[in-house]
């Protein structure tokens, strides 16, 4: 069939598509394109649910409730407002908010904030020391040199703070911080303007070094800067 | 001496308004990162906030490396991808409904047909066409016919287009069939209900297409003679 020779170059193309452009071509039964806009977008979909939820059962619900949703009616994106990964982003926040009706015990609880580290492939904890992401040994954060459990220890408190912070806090840190996003990215997904994510975000960390202050004997040893 | 001083210059409030944007590209806190910097050397106090807000984001940053390979497991994109096929077939197939109540019709159309030949057959008892009303499915006429197929002893409506009926005008062609139908059998073909309640049959004319769907249907009454 000449067709099929004709399709190869087509699905290289897909790859390089925008999410718009995939869409497009998902709307028109192109398979290949659905699969492609759910590999893009299904991980941070998956992680934001997880970090909420502090449940890999329901991440793995809500993920899939997005995307059956973008399959039955995709028409419901309107690029006019937002991004397609905010569009999804909203399904998520929607999906969590009625699981959060029908369970009231979604915040997660140290049970449920190791969930979180039991799924990472790499284990949790260990990658600030690898990464060399630790601190000089005076904040929350301690050496690599002194103890490897102390720093897993360090990254399960915060975890578990995050893991309690009210939910708008919550999604905030998630995104910006866990998911890496700009106010900008954020603010699309959130659908509200920059300056409220700032200040969201802000308030949010400020309440997360209470709780880590609270947690641990505060180290005031002057800061040294190289 | 005095860019020194300016830079030192940093009021507490402003130092805490920005300590958390100051590896945020992009950002105010960014832009002031220096001044903040020095002013943290001069104060204690804000030194240690550093420190802490220094600490937080690398835990947060060692969460979101540990964790940023999480996504939803393999078999989820297999089963989405049962439910993009599914949905991708019904959504091509919207005249599947039409169809199935299209043949509904005719095989009720050919049921009272099928009754009315076998009551009244040649040879059967008490069939004398002509004399009983219900004694007659005629010999198919072609559409063009179709207005000269009602003999001078009848009057007949006009051709009403059956529900889902795709030629009602009978402009592809098609056949007329006499038929006799009971009340019911009307009602099922979106007659008018005083018609459908009448506990006789009533003769009429149905359009039949190439396909064998009924398109449209009108009424025949016939005048006794004279």
């Amino acid at each position: 069939m000449p067709g099929q020779a004709a399709e190869r170059p087509e699905m290289t193309k897909a790859t390089e598509l925008t999410d718009d452009g995939l869409l497009g071509r998902m709307i028109a039964g192109d398979e290949e394109a659905f699969t492609l806009l759910y590999r893009r977008r299904h991980p941070s979909i998956y992680r934001f649910a997880l970090h909420m939820s502090g449940n890999a059962t329901i991440a793995e619900d809500v993920t899939q409730e997005v995307f059956m949703t973008l399959i039955r009616d995709p028409r419901r994106f309107d690029p006019a407002r937002g991004t397609l990964g905010g569009f999804l982003f909203g399904i998520a926040r929607n999906f969590l908010r009625k699981r959060w009706e029908q369970d009231r015990r979604l915040v997660a609880l140290d049970g449920d904030a190791n969930e979180i580290g039991e799924h990472s492939p790499n284990g949790s904890g260990s990658g600030a020391s690898r990464n060399g992401l630790h601190a000089n040994g005076k904040g929350f954060l301690v050496s690599a040199s002194s103890d490897e459990f102390a720093t897993r220890e360090t990254i399960s408190r915060v975890r578990s703070a995050v893991a309690t912070l009210p939910e708008n806090y919550r999604e905030i840190v998630v995104l910006c911080d866990l998911e890496e996003m700009s106010y900008e990215e954020a603010a699309s997904v959130l659908s509200c303007p920059v300056g409220t994510v700032r200040s969201r975000l802000h308030r949010a960390r400020a309440i997360l070094l209470e709780k880590l202050r609270d947690a641990q004997t505060a180290r005031r040893v002057p800061v040294v800067r190289t | 001496m005095s860019e020194i001083e300016e830079m030192k210059s940093m009021s507490c409030a402003e130092f805490e308004e920005i300590v958390h944007d100051l590896d945020r590209p992009g950002t105010r806190g960014m832009a002031l990162r220096e001044r903040a910097l020095a002013h943290a050397e001069s104060c204690a106090r804000c030194a240690q906030l550093l420190t802490e807000t220094e600490s937080l984001d690398q835990a947060l940053h060692a969460i979101a490396t540990t964790e940023g390979d999480q996504e939803a497991p393999a078999w989820m994109e297999s089963a989405l991808l049962r439910e993009f096929r599914y949905a991708k077939v019904t959504a091509v197939s919207p005249n599947i409904g039409r169809h199935v109540a299209a043949l509904g019709i005719a095989a009720a159309v050919l049921l009272a047909a099928g009754i009315s030949l076998h009551r009244f057959a040649p040879g059967t008892k008490g069939n004398v066409p002509g004399q009983n009303m219900q004694a007659n499915v005629s010999a198919p006429a072609t559409a063009g016919e179709s207005a000269q197929s009602a003999s001078s002893a009848e009057s007949a409506s006009d051709f009403i287009a059956l529900p889902y009926a795709d030629d009602p005008d009978g402009s592809d062609g098609g056949t007329v069939v006499r038929v006799e139908l009971s009340g019911p059998a009307l009602a099922s073909l979106g007659m008018p209900v005083s018609l459908a309640g009448s506990s006789g049959s009533i003769s009429a004319d149905l359009l039949v297409s190439d396909d064998g769907t009924p398109q449209a249907i009108r009424l025949v009454s016939q005048e006794t003679a004279n």
